[in-house]
């Protein structure tokens, strides 16, 4: 088993190396960019409010990155066997819900990449900055909180393109017809709000997408 | 002279009149807006409210010990001054008749809700102008004290002021200069310490201001960094207009820290001489030297830290146990049943 997690983890790092390794880079780099300048002996308490609004500028990306990362890293993953039509994988003397487990669990493997290089990174721009009194640096939460997003991001990613081209039909079926109900609510002036409504079942409270809510700061009071 | 003197006592007159017909009005208008309306009493509130589901007497309860807690032996005045409120109905868009007295509510807010109307409605009593000019905004209970000085505390951190950071940093004089406790003299100079604080000053918050007339010029100076065109610009400023490093929230948190040291009678002391300094009223209402209250004030600021910006342990578990329901959905897809 371990032998074929290895061999699919390979065939996978070779789909998707070009995604890791910028989407390391990226990592690394934004926490360095975002506290660029804060290293000044010089940062007087004019400035304090000018890191804080670079920090949640910047902020900005760690979502974005783990969103683009979760899905290309999903699109990856299946990319050559929906082009083969499967037959590589129904050959494979494997039960197909172990293969599919084998795929989601390389594409975790690789993702840690990015997740170490904000790690790595934010540590790097903290130490390196001299950050003004009273504000503190959360390198090790936003990485944690990078990783979670990251995984949302992929598994979700990933599930929809292991689905038929009917399940992927069906979902935009749905929200389509969210789409439609919404203009005839609003058309016949009904008090109705399924935007709303599927804001808050997805982004408040336990949603699936409340990870990627809020604001990404590596340095705050 | 002769001339100017009648017409200012002519119009003192007219004010006068004014101030009676307007007194009358308002008694009127007192009358005609608690008509039919029930008076609850607790403590040292007095509400008069029309009939209504709002839990007045539940708020009212839960408000008054907040609301003595501040003013202490001085909310006993509190009487002598009821306060209306009229509840309506907030989906009803049938037209009321206008009253110019008292607060109008809607009738469907909770308790919390209700009491947050009282603290917010409550007026401070015996506040005198130069109190109420220092403090910059009303001083009123709070249900919620710990988060008024994480404000401050974020306030500390972030101004754009090297005397705030040297203040949070434990220059106590300095404290005293941002809060205008202490001397104030030489306000400028305290207040905005660097030729950098004095040339952001003049060009983000006075451009308009000194853009125009004989103080252009030295507005385009001060632009090319001359800290003097800068200083003389900003000395230039009528008496009472330079912008305090500090928002209100601090000095309004230094009060409360006075009379929450100086016992019941706290309020009474801080009131009692509206012609003394504010650092001595305060001192007063403390029962400590200013210094100390200062410090006592910082301390408990730089107690009051927000709670940093880590993801909920309830959020962690949710984002596990997306990932885990999305990695199942993929294995249960209808693609592998054959």
């Amino acid at each position: 088993m371990t032998a074929m997690f290895r061999a699919i983890l390979y065939s996978q790092w070779k789909w998707s190396r070009l995604i890791v390794v910028l989407g390391t880079v990226a990592a690394f780099a934004i926490p360095l960019v975002s506290l660029q300048g804060a290293a000044r002996a010089d940062r007087g308490a004019l400035q304090t409010q000018d890191l804080l609004r670079a920090v949640q500028s910047w902020g900005t990306l760690y979502p974005l990155l783990a969103t683009a990362l979760g899905l290309l890293m999903a699109m990856a993953a299946w990319a050559a066997d929906h082009r083969g039509r499967h037959i590589h994988a129904l050959t494979l003397p494997l039960a197909r819900w172990r293969y599919v487990l084998l795929r989601f669990g390389a594409g975790f493997v690789l993702l840690a990449a990015p997740i170490a290089a904000v790690l790595i990174g934010s540590s790097l721009a903290v130490l390196t900055a001299t950050l003004p009194p009273g504000l503190q640096a959360y390198p090790i939460a936003l990485a944690v909180r990078f990783a979670f997003a990251v995984f949302v991001a992929y598994a979700v990613f990933f599930a929809v393109s292991a689905g038929t081209a009917r399940t992927a039909g069906i979902i935009l079926g749905v929200i389509a017809a969210a789409v439609l109900v919404q203009v005839v609510a609003s058309i016949a002036n009904l008090d109705v709000n399924l935007f709303a409504a599927a804001q808050t079942v997805l982004l408040l409270g336990p949603g699936p997408l409340a990870v990627f809510t809020g604001r990404w700061m590596l340095v705050d009071v | 002279m002769v001339r100017l003197r009648r017409q200012a006592d002519s119009l003192l007159g007219s004010w006068r009149e004014a101030q009676k017909l307007a007194d009358v009005a308002d008694s009127l208008e007192q009358v005609r807006a608690t008509a039919g309306s029930d008076t609850i009493a607790v403590g040292g509130l007095r509400i008069v409210v029309n009939p209504s589901p709002l839990p007045w007497r539940q708020a009212a309860e839960l408000a008054w010990p907040v609301i003595d807690s501040l003013y202490g032996s001085a909310a006993e005045d509190l009487p002598q001054h009821p306060y209306i409120f009229r509840a309506v109905d907030p989906d009803s868009g049938v037209r009321r008749a206008v009253l110019h007295v008292g607060v109008e509510v809607p009738w469907d807010l909770d308790l919390r809700a209700t009491s947050t109307v009282l603290l917010t409605t409550v007026t401070a009593p015996h506040i005198d102008p130069a109190l109420a000019d220092w403090l910059g905004a009303a001083l009123r209970p709070t249900l919620r004290p710990q988060d008024e000085r994480a404000v401050v505390f974020v306030l500390l951190v972030t101004a754009p002021s090297e005397a705030v950071r040297r203040c949070f940093l434990g220059d106590i004089a300095r404290c005293k200069d941002v809060l205008q406790v202490g001397d104030s003299t030489g306000l400028l100079a305290r207040w905005y310490v660097t030729p950098a604080e004095r040339e952001a000053l003049v060009t983000e918050a006075f451009t308009d201001y000194f853009a125009r007339g004989a103080t252009a010029p030295s507005l385009q100076r001060c632009r090319q960094h001359h800290d003097d065109a800068c200083t003389a610009l900003l000395q230039s400023l009528p008496p009472g207009t330079l912008p305090r490093p500090l928002a209100q929230a601090a000095g309004i948190l230094l009060v409360r820290e006075a009379l929450r040291a100086g016992g019941r009678d706290a309020y009474r002391r801080l009131v009692a001489r509206p012609s003394a300094p504010i650092g001595e009223r305060l001192a007063s209402a403390a029962g400590m030297d200013i210094d100390s209250l200062v410090v006592r004030w910082r301390n408990d600021v730089r107690a009051a830290r927000p709670k940093p910006l880590a993801l909920p342990w309830w959020a962690s578990f949710a984002a596990i146990g997306w990932t885990a329901f999305f990695g199942l959905c993929a294995l249960r897809s209808s693609r592998w049943r054959l």
